[in-house]
């Protein structure tokens, strides 16, 4: 066997359990550094449609132009309220963790997953008025609907991504994937999910305050 | 034995189990090494689809009517042409190639940071390339390599398999992106610090930003031209309120960084090549490595110079104009560095030699068109003409491809364990070397003259220029057939190269050739630069104390 033949090259050695912990730990810083830059290549995506979406503001005549409504801010800053609400939590759920305190880990993680859902279903309810009531759509509303949907459709399938993870990563502590010391996936998935909640600020900012 | 038993010491004492058959380890591998290599026989391979696109488009401009292939099929042959040429050729094989086959040995690592991310880089790579050369059997695309709108919103189907194909290999050179910097920022030998890196690893280092932060943005723009052509999206096309020119933009924020990545990492080969040749001590070391970082940075600031005449605002114009000449100081800078090791060295004449001396050259022709380009005066006079596709095809073919064969004559022994022909390798240089200025030095005066590019037809006037262009694009395809025929020929025929052929000091030279599948038995500690020819190599804990060996070929 391959891994034999180099025995006495210096590669085997006794294991012991501070060693193969060691393993765990560089690989762990790793994993972080790699995802970090995923969701710096992510962000670079919101950020070139943010720019295409205020290039093509900035050069058509108004805003909102003519022909549609302001956006309603009320609503969607309840719904903001909601996603920075499951921001808070998130953040318990993982402290919780590391301080071994399983019950309100679970608690605050169901609480994220159920805000993060009432979040989409929130941004449905907005599309829905939309498309239904004041007639505006992806593809028939010019630079505004084209714009619009696309930003926010992209961060509510990130949302909605995020749900889905956040249930598999719970499911997979009941199960007892992590341990106290090891849990990278939940460090991964509150990265992401603050990751969310932050294009949330720039969205928000960028549609319907200025 | 378990697999657990050989993991002392973190990562660095990390080895996967080397996996048996013929699949896992050829086909779908996790071995850096081999990736790097299924990169290179890909690229290859789409190379020569590519470049039998771009005979076709001589061909056609034998004769000022053309009659070759007619005017639409024109379009589409270009169009995939340049496609091909920049996604599936020169990134893939400089930096999932090259890349992936040296830069772990270099730091002295056993793999990349995630290996597994590395299989599903390299696999998009030619599902996308396939994509994009079938987009002939729909229609391909007709608006050149830049697909603007509205044209691009108006062609056939294959449009938006391009867009499809392009954003694959996009997700591809982000995650390969991704995997670099971590490999490079975690995982280098002990001793090893950034200032002690091989200028290879720097180049790497500075390109890798640009394929995981560019790369995402030419997604972002890919994706609204599929959206607006399938759903009808309105994002450029201006009678529904979207803006063509916005496009542009997007579309020139990746693809002018883009322009570094497919020169960045040869420059790093070159800073490898011509010391080891020269056997002098690289001239400022520390420069060329901060100068690719300065051009890799600048690189995001200037992708506006494009447009000009696209209705820039005047008072944009200035600072794109002024920020494009400032990057000409860090090119310079290399090529006066390379320049200075070669001044008084003990210069060997191999075949990698003189594509790297013949890259040195025609490269800096290609910068000095490009600065002239990045004036707004001369560039309003040019734009869309024969000069444009002299300037970057001087960068491209005289700079990435020439770089791309120096590192194949050079690097071919450490991949295979044979070197690569000799006689063969000074025919292929010369043969193309000639056929290169040939076919591509007549397009600066065509340009000048008024030619515009993408054209199929031309006024009689520009024949002759256009003749010698063509013919001269016959003696490249030979000099790149024999090139062909010498790697075939050398992997069965070639001379053992044995650990160090060229003597060479970086760590990837102090192994043997080919490398085991764990790199290397110790991961060696590392005590100082890899460029001091008179000191001893800077290691300690090599397995086997390789002694430099003399030039194995060539040299007067």
């Amino acid at each position: 066997m391959a891994v034999a033949s180099v025995s006495h090259g210096g590669l085997v050695s006794d294991a012991h359990h501070g060693e193969v912990d060691q393993l765990y730990v560089e690989t762990r810083e790793l994993r972080l550094q790699g995802f970090m830059l995923f969701l710096v290549s992510d962000l670079v995506l919101f950020s070139s449609f943010i720019f295409a979406y205020l290039y093509m503001r900035s050069s058509g005549q108004g805003w909102p132009p003519p022909g549609i409504n302001r956006l309603d801010v009320a609503f969607a800053a309840v719904n903001s309220v909601i996603l920075f609400g499951s921001g808070a939590t998130m953040h318990y759920a993982l402290e919780n963790w590391k301080h071994g305190n399983f019950g309100k880990y679970s608690g605050f993680m169901v609480a994220t997953i159920i805000l993060g859902a009432l979040f989409l279903g929130g941004q449905a309810y907005e599309y829905t008025n939309l498309i239904v009531h004041d007639h505006v759509t992806w593809g028939g509303s010019g630079i505004f609907g084209a714009s619009f949907f696309t930003l926010t459709g992209m961060h509510g399938f990130h949302v909605t991504v995020g749900v889905i993870y956040l249930t598999i990563l719970l499911l997979q502590s009941i199960h007892g994937t992590y341990t106290k010391e090891k849990f990278f996936g939940l460090t991964a998935g509150t990265l992401y999910w603050h990751f969310v909640d932050v294009i949330w600020v720039a969205l928000f900012s960028i549609f319907y305050l200025i | 034995m378990s697999v657990a038993e050989v993991h002392p010491g973190g990562i660095a004492g990390h080895i996967h189990p080397e996996p048996q058959g013929f699949v896992r380890r050829y086909i779908f591998s996790i071995d850096h090494k081999i990736i790097g290599i299924q990169y290179l026989i890909t690229g290859f391979v789409f190379f020569i689809l590519a470049g039998l696109l771009a005979e076709v488009i001589r061909t056609q401009l034998l004769h000022a009517n053309g009659g070759f292939v007619s005017n639409d099929t024109y379009n589409e042959v270009y169009s995939v042409h340049g496609s091909a040429m920049v996604w599936l050729v020169i990134i893939p094989l400089i930096t999932g190639g090259f890349g992936n086959v040296l830069m772990p040995l270099m730091i002295g690592a056993r793999d990349v940071a995630f290996p597994w991310l590395n299989l599903l880089s390299f696999w998009i790579f030619p599902v996308a390339g396939l994509m994009l050369f079938s987009s002939f059997l729909m229609g391909a695309p007709v608006a050149g390599w830049t697909e603007y709108p509205p044209m691009s919103l108006q062609s056939g189907p294959g449009t938006s398999m391009w867009c499809a194909a392009i954003f694959l290999v996009g997700v591809s050179s982000t995650l390969t992106g991704i995997n670099f910097v971590v490999t490079m920022f975690k995982m280098r030998a002990p001793g090893m610090t950034f200032t002690r890196m091989p200028l290879f690893c720097w180049a790497q280092l500075a390109t890798a930003p640009l394929l995981m932060i560019a790369t995402t943005a030419l997604a972002a723009a890919l994706a609204a031209l599929f959206m607006e052509r399938q759903f009808g999206v309105p994002f450029f096309d201006p009678t529904k309120g979207g803006s063509p020119v916005m496009w542009q933009h997007m579309f020139w924020f990746y693809s002018h960084p883009a322009v570094y990545i497919m020169i960045l990492p040869v420059f790093g080969m070159i800073s490898e090549i011509i010391p080891t040749f020269a056997r002098k001590p690289i001239f400022g070391y520390k420069m060329i490595a901060f100068s690719s970082m300065a051009i890799a940075l600048a690189g995001f600031m200037v992708w506006a110079h494009h447009m000009f005449t696209s209705g820039l605002a005047p008072y944009l114009q200035l600072p794109f104009m002024i920020l494009t000449f400032t990057i000409a100081i860090p090119t310079g800078v290399k090529i006066f560095s390379w320049t200075a090791t070669l001044w008084g060295g003990k210069i060997h004449y191999t075949t990698s030699m003189l594509f790297a001396v013949g890259f040195v050259a025609l490269f800096t022709l290609g910068g000095i068109t490009g600065v002239l380009l990045a004036a707004v005066p001369f560039d309003l006079h040019v734009h869309g003409t024969y000069f444009i596709v002299a300037h970057f095809h001087y960068v491209l073919v005289g700079g990435s491809l020439m770089g791309l064969f120096a590192g194949m004559y050079f690097w071919f022994p450490k991949m295979s364990g044979r070197l690569l022909n000799e006689t063969l390798g000074k025919w292929h240089f010369w043969l193309f070397f000639f056929g290169f200025n040939g076919t591509f030095l007549p397009q600066h005066w065509l340009g000048m003259l008024g030619m515009p590019r993408r054209v199929p037809i031309y006024d009689p006037q520009f024949q002759f220029w256009n003749d010698v262009s063509s013919i001269s694009s016959y003696v490249m395809a030979v000099a790149i057939l024999i090139f062909f025929v010498n790697v075939l020929y050398s992997l069965r025929n070639g001379k053992k190269a044995g650990a160090n052929p060229w003597g060479a000091r970086t760590l990837e030279w102090q192994i043997p050739s080919p490398p085991h599948y764990y790199n290397f038995k110790n991961i060696p500690t590392v005590y100082g630069l890899p460029y001091d020819f008179s000191q001893p190599l800077p290691y300690k804990g090599l397995d086997e104390e390789l002694t430099d060996s003399p030039i194995a070929v060539g040299g007067h």
